[in-house]
């Protein structure tokens, strides 16, 4: 069961955070021809940037980087001190890390519900972004999608932490 | 307890959260929520922000330069630039005493450039210098050292992700820091490769010379490097010239060391899957960190603490310098633990507004930017100070055979040139600004 779950968790950060890679490739790619674009806006042939590339961006990245957050998670890239990890027992070392991960479940669930309503709250008000009049709700829901791979990996890495404080080995995922 | 006492008992409980290795994002989010309630009475207000704050934190526009360059700085890994570098200064500096490691230090300003982070500066050229270090015969704690402080040149020359940050935070101009920490930048480098030629000069025997190279040969080589000019230029250049934004120049030149890479046959499916992977834990772990920041310092400005600490210190007529000096000395001890990136979260919010109302004899826009460099050079100085120096961690896992003890000795004279550079900048803080007055002289 734990190892099914184990290489699910894996697939799925994986997959969110290459998505949210192909995202910020994209912006990469969008914005060189809007540059380009705009260097044709003197000849006046019809060329020149694209508009409301800022509010792309804009939208892209935050979408993106809620889906790179499970793979930061899953990780356990977080920047943290570890100047006294060897002076810690192991054993309170594994209990304060099961706390962390807690913790940072109940953050995960506390922030995508609140994008959710945020999300409600930008439809309901039908605000849209300055430039390309793109619906801002939308972008809530594109980072919805990382929102919740975020609370899926945390609830895992809860029980990563369980399995880790009985003992066992963390699996490899194949 | 009143709001300004809790906001002082807010730090020590802070600290005692990370230094129980608790995730720094998690203990200034949940310090940050628990403080808020505590003023409040209630966590709605919190409630209510975090709806619209974690969306509007992650797609701010000024923050979407810091995705790019930390996925330029992949690229540019894969660029091949490292070796060509390496292999340029080398042929300028090799036949001077000491001058493997020198040119070791060039590269590593030279791939500064295009990479705004220090350990992967450290790590490419270290791939790259090594072994050739190993074959001169240089000892492991030149080597180590050399390496290591040479990557802190990754942030110190421009593009750099930590000015990056700390520009948005103080609000400062993003393109005059970069112009700013040109000169700190190569002063750094020239700092570094005095301490090599002293020390190899104390100690001789260490180290052997290369032939010297003909100026034929030196120009080609130096021809070879092209690529790390031109996205230089090209990005630091186009942003301050104004032809684009800050995360405009940051999407060219993610693109430019993209296309480096490829055309240097570095680049497949699986290389590219593993900078979007890495570029992925970073940025996540960088942007909770703003999230974090951005919560606490919410409830630091409720509390009214910055305020109120600038009005008491102005009002107890400590001299500026001192209060510098004691600032800075406070970054270069917590950097012996802390990491740079979060030690500027948390750190330049509270004390940048306080700094700003000293009169130092300069312009608001002139300090904010001095005082900038002057804090990235003594956050760097933390990469490659004992115990915890990522900088030093790394070089030393790269090199087998020498003792983490070695390294530590080895980093000793580099951290010693540091210092010096900072008392220089410090008092003289021309040196700094002199290429933004001229600049914005044009």
């Amino acid at each position: 069961m734990y190892s099914r779950l184990n290489r699910f968790a894996e697939i799925l950060a994986t997959l969110l955070a290459l998505a949210g890679g192909a995202v910020l490739l994209g912006i990469i790619v969008l914005t060189c021809v809007s540059i380009i674009g705009r260097a044709f806006v003197p000849l006046n042939i019809g060329l020149g940037p694209i508009r409301g590339i800022y509010d792309m961006t804009e939208i892209g990245m935050a979408a993106a980087i809620f889906a790179f957050l499970p793979w930061t998670h899953l990780r356990e890239a977080h920047a943290r001190v570890d100047l006294f990890q060897q002076v810690m027992p192991g054993a309170m070392d594994r209990l304060l890390d099961l706390l962390f991960n807690i913790g940072m479940f109940a953050i995960a669930v506390v922030g995508t519900h609140r994008l959710y309503l945020g999300m409600l709250d930008k439809h309901s008000y039908n605000e849209t972004t300055l430039i390309a009049q793109i619906p801002v709700w939308q972008g809530y829901a594109a980072s919805l999608v990382g929102g919740i791979g975020f609370v899926l990996i945390a609830a895992f890495c809860i029980l990563r932490s369980v399995r880790r404080m009985a003992g066992w080995p963390d699996e490899v995922p194949t | 307890m009143s709001n300004i006492e809790l906001a002082l008992w807010s730090f020590p409980v802070l600290l005692l959260f990370v230094f129980l290795r608790m995730p720094i994002a998690l203990a200034m989010i949940g310090v940050g929520v628990g403080g808020t309630w505590l003023v409040i009475g209630n966590p709605m207000m919190t409630l209510n922000q975090i709806k619209t704050l974690t969306y509007g934190t992650f797609s701010n526009y000024s923050f979407s330069i810091i995705p790019l360059f930390l996925l330029m700085g992949q690229f540019a890994t894969l660029s091949g630039m490292s070796a060509a570098l390496f292999r340029a200064a080398e042929s300028f500096l090799g036949h001077r005493k000491g001058g493997v490691a020198m040119s070791a230090v060039g590269a590593c300003a030279g791939f500064g450039a295009i990479c705004g982070s220090s350990l992967a500066t450290a790590a490419t050229m270290g791939q790259v210098a090594l072994p050739e270090l190993r074959r001169y015969g240089y000892p492991g704690s030149l080597s180590t050292g050399a390496l290591a402080a040479g990557g802190t040149l990754g942030i110190l020359i421009p593009p750099s992700v930590i000015l990056v940050i700390y520009a948005i935070l103080a609000e400062q101009n993003i393109e005059k820091l970069f112009v700013a920490a040109l000169i700190p930048g190569i002063l750094a480098a020239i700092g570094y490769m005095i301490a090599i030629s002293v020390w190899v000069r104390v100690s001789p025997n260490s180290a052997a010379v290369r032939d010297r190279q003909p100026w034929s040969e030196r120009l080609v080589a130096l021809g070879k490097v092209w690529p790390v000019l031109t996205i230089f230029i090209v990005v630091v250049g186009g942003i301050y010239a104004g032809i684009f934004t800050p995360t405009e120049a940051a999407a060219v030149g993610a693109a430019g060391t993209g296309i480096a890479a490829l055309a240097a046959g570095e680049m497949n499916w699986s290389r590219l899957k593993q900078s979007v992977l890495s570029t992925a834990s970073a940025t996540g772990m960088i942007f909770l960190i703003i999230l974090g920041a951005g919560i606490y310092n919410n409830f630091l400005s409720l509390t009214q603490l910055p305020q109120t600490a600038s009005v008491w210190i102005g009002d107890q007529g400590f001299s500026p310098w001192l209060i510098l000096t004691v600032v800075l000395i406070m970054y270069l001890l917590f950097g012996c633990v802390m990491d740079s990136l979060s030690m500027i979260l948390l750190t330049v919010p509270i004390i940048f507004p306080i700094m700003s109302v000293l009169d130092f004899g300069m312009s608001a826009n002139d300090f904010g930017l001095w005082f900038g460099i002057l804090v990235l050079i003594v956050v760097e100085v933390g990469l490659i100070t004992p115990p915890v120096g990522m900088n030093l961690f790394i070089i030393n896992s790269m090199a087998k055979d020498t003792p983490i003890g070695q390294t530590y000795k080895g980093a000793l004279p580099f951290v010693l040139t540091d210092m010096i550079r900072v008392v220089i900048l410090a008092s003289f803080p021309a040196i700094t600004l002199w290429l933004v007055w001229v600049i914005d002289a044009l």
